[in-house]
């Protein structure tokens, strides 16, 4: 059984590596100018990022293969990405992806 | 977010206004994390962790899947450094957005840095790079971001550390697409020219692929690393 006194550790723990993270990577890179190549690549890493994580939240919702017509996630990315090209609001298009996942997924069972 | 790039440092707006901007552009990221973290809050005092604890480990680790990895690390009877070691691996993707965050800093004011750091998440540093959009990001905007992000964040873990049990079913709502929804649309909006796209596309095909093979977020990390690299310098 984990003790009172364990829990703390591993919170404050956590804090520390979850902050090293973020922090020394910022800090360090901040300082010194990083070649072009690794620039431009990073320049990529935003988009790479939002599309592996579309794919695999969409086409495999909680870890698991749903490559069919009838995925309400699949369904319901489409009007949520049209929303937000129309209107480049993002709490609208969150808001109609939420609607459109109720609606598609009580249509679907 | 539609002000053309030439024009993208922030307008002479008040230091106020800038955060208040930030609040509104991160306002899906509280209506995706409040479920999130109401899940966790009630997992976590399942796990053995009291309100306050599990309360405290959302407001200093802000940590999502590094949260949930590290209740089930514990519950499996490992001890605290293979819950660290697991927590730092799931949020390895963190160096990645923090170094990539850190091309578009302005070197003033330093002290917003680490708390930039500090609520740097998937979605905040979605939130941000499409508002910086490859010029300056406008930190004081950014803490917005962030500070709303927490919020959301801790706050439904509070209710679901406090009230677990007690609660309707987040599902209800469709909350598990809000998640998704917000990558959706700030995908939509980061697809600037071909290059992006083809980054995109081969992001999705090896995240997809590997995610399969690998556990944890590797097959992001994966797909992430390797769609910019070819589009980088393969493609362009």
């Amino acid at each position: 059984m984990t003790t009172a006194r364990e829990i703390w550790v591993v919170v404050a723990g956590m804090a520390a590596a979850n902050f090293l993270l973020r922090f020394a990577p910022m800090s360090l890179v901040s300082r010194t100018r990083l070649p072009e190549p690794v620039q431009r690549w990073l320049s990529y890493v935003p988009v790479s990022v939002m599309a592996s994580l579309v794919a695999t939240e969409i086409l495999r919702p909680g870890g698991t293969w749903l490559i069919t017509m009838r995925n309400p996630y699949l369904l319901a990315a489409a009007p949520t990405a049209l929303v937000f090209v129309k209107t480049r609001s993002f709490l609208g298009a969150t808001l109609a992806g939420m609607v459109s996942f109720l609606a598609f997924r009580a249509l679907l069972g | 977010m539609s002000v053309p790039a030439a024009e993208a440092p922030p307008a002479p707006a008040s230091k106020r206004a800038r955060f208040a901007r930030g609040l509104r552009l991160g306002l899906p990221i509280l209506l995706g994390y409040a479920p999130v973290g109401l899940t966790f809050g009630i997992l976590a005092r399942k796990s053995g962790f009291s309100a306050f604890q599990a309360i405290a480990c959302s407001a200093t680790a802000l940590a999502g899947a590094g949260q949930f990895i590290a209740l089930s690390v514990l519950s499996a009877g490992g001890g605290v450094p293979a819950v660290l070691m697991a927590t730092a691996v799931v949020n390895l993707r963190y160096v990645l957005f923090s170094a990539a965050l850190a091309q578009s800093l302005p070197r003033e004011p330093r002290i917003l840095k680490p708390v930039l750091a500090f609520t740097l998440t998937d979605e905040t540093f979605a939130v941000n790079t499409t508002d910086a959009r490859g010029c300056t990001l406008d930190v004081v905007s950014a803490t917005g971001v962030g500070a709303i992000a927490w919020l959301g964040w801790v706050g439904g873990t509070a209710l679901g550390a406090l009230a677990a049990g007690a609660i309707v079913d987040p599902s209800r709502f469709g909350a598990e697409f809000a998640m998704p929804a917000m990558f959706t649309a700030l995908l939509a909006g980061q697809i600037e020219t071909r290059t992006h796209a083809a980054a995109a596309v081969i992001a999705a095909a090896v995240a997809l692929a590997s995610s399969a093979l690998l556990s944890g977020s590797w097959g992001m990390i994966a797909g992430a690393t390797l769609g910019a690299a070819l589009a980088a310098w393969w493609l362009r």
